[in-house]
This record gives C-alpha cells, sequence and structure tokens, in this order.
C-alpha cells in the first residue's frame, strides 16, 4: 500500500524535502512508517524520541495500523504561541 | 460555548476585535491574553519570529482544546487568533479572548488554552536574527 509522508518545520530542512512516498505491506503500523523513513533520512535518527507523529489530523501512537491512502505526517514538538 | 478560530498572516487587529466583541448580560468577566514577539530568543538577539503552522491539524487540535474548555467550565465564549508568516519583533502572535460569567474559571480556562495549545497544536516558530 502507500502512503504519503509530510515533514514540518526543521524537519523538512534536514530531510531536504516536504513531501514522500512509501510503499509498505498491509498492516503496517505507524512506528513501522517512523523506522522507515529514518531508514530513508538517516538525519531524522537523533531527532526520534521526540518526533510526533500524526495521521491525518490526529496525534496517533506507534501501534497505529495504517491504511492505503493514509497521510502521515512526522514533525518536532511545537512552538505555537 | 462560542468560538472563533483565525490562523492568518494578517497582523492581529486588537481594535477591530475588541470592537467585535459580544457580550451577554450574564458575562462578568473578559480576559484577553497576547503573546507578544520578544527581541530575544535564548540568548540571542532577533528581530521577528517566522511561525509555520500545519494548519488543517492546528485548526483542528484547537477545536479539540476548545471541546475539552467547554467540558471543565462554564465559558460564554473563545476567540483566538494566532499570526502565521514573519511576525516582528513587539507584534504579537496571539490573541486569546475568554468571555464568562466569573473570572475564575476564565482565567483557568485561558492558562488550560495556552497551556495545551504549547503541546498539541502544529505551530512551530524560526527566529530570525539580526544581519
Amino acid at each position: 500500500m502507500k502512503v504519503s509522508v509530510k515533514f514540518w518545520s526543521y524537519f523538512k530542512e534536514h530531510t531536504q524535502c516536504a513531501e514522500t512516498t512509501l510503499n509498505l505491506p498491509e498492516n503496517t503500523t505507524l512506528g513501522d512508517a517512523h523506522s522507515a523513513v529514518i531508514d530513508q533520512f538517516p538525519v531524522l535518527i537523533e531527532m526520534k524520541n521526540s518526533t510526533l507523529k500524526a495521521v491525518g489530523v490526529e496525534y496517533q501512537p506507534d501501534d497505529f495500523i495504517l491504511s492505503e491512502g493514509d497521510e502521515i505526517s512526522f514533525f518536532p514538538p511545537v512552538q505555537g504561541g | 460555548m462560542k468560538t472563533q478560530l483565525s490562523i492568518t498572516s494578517e497582523a492581529i487587529d486588537e481594535h477591530f476585535l475588541i470592537t467585535d466583541r459580544e457580550t451577554s448580560v450574564s458575562a462578568g468577566a473578559v480576559i484577553v491574553f497576547q503573546g507578544i514577539v520578544r527581541n530575544m530568543e535564548d540568548g540571542v538577539p532577533i528581530n521577528a519570529i517566522d511561525y509555520e503552522s500545519f494548519n488543517e491539524m492546528a485548526c483542528h487540535q484547537f477545536e479539540l482544546i476548545f471541546e475539552d474548555i467547554d467540558r471543565q467550565w462554564p465559558i460564554e465564549s473563545v476567540r483566538l487568533v494566532h499570526r502565521i508568516g514573519v511576525v516582528p519583533v513587539n507584534e504579537p502572535s496571539l490573541w486569546v479572548e475568554i468571555i464568562a460569567a466569573h473570572r475564575s474559571e476564565a482565567f483557568a480556562a485561558c492558562q488550560f488554552l495556552i497551556d495545551e495549545m504549547k503541546v498539541r497544536v502544529p505551530i512551530w516558530k524560526q527566529p530570525q536574527q539580526l544581519p
């Protein structure tokens, strides 16, 4: 299945792209997708533990099961205000 | 509870926001909080902050926070404006208004909203340093 991945804030600078696509097996978890992204962009491993993860507009845990077409976002801690 | 939310690249027009205020006859407290861009960030002088927002998710997360507030306190209305893009020093990046019958719930809701925003709402800042 295909899912899209968006990077926000300085993650975009580290990866040098705002968005990528992953081809993943069925029943892949969000945590597995995060690992796949780190394999593709090793620079993100330094921020692995502080990375916030969302699918669509909701935060999701690592064991969230992804579906075809999901839009994943990875980003650093937020800083509004 | 009435809510109004805006994430905008326009400068925050506080005069307009105050003119546009609506209060019921039972409202006894109006709390307004502004977040202002300081001239220092982590000890480094800056002249602005460039705010980036994941708008769709930011709006959704703000709405969830508003729902949490509505469950916890008897609040009449919440209005929030967050400016994005480049915000110069000494200008507001955030404007929040809470209206309630009494000050205690208005202050509590305002504190909760800003605390939750800072952990849940996907907005980031990039300080712009002086040349």
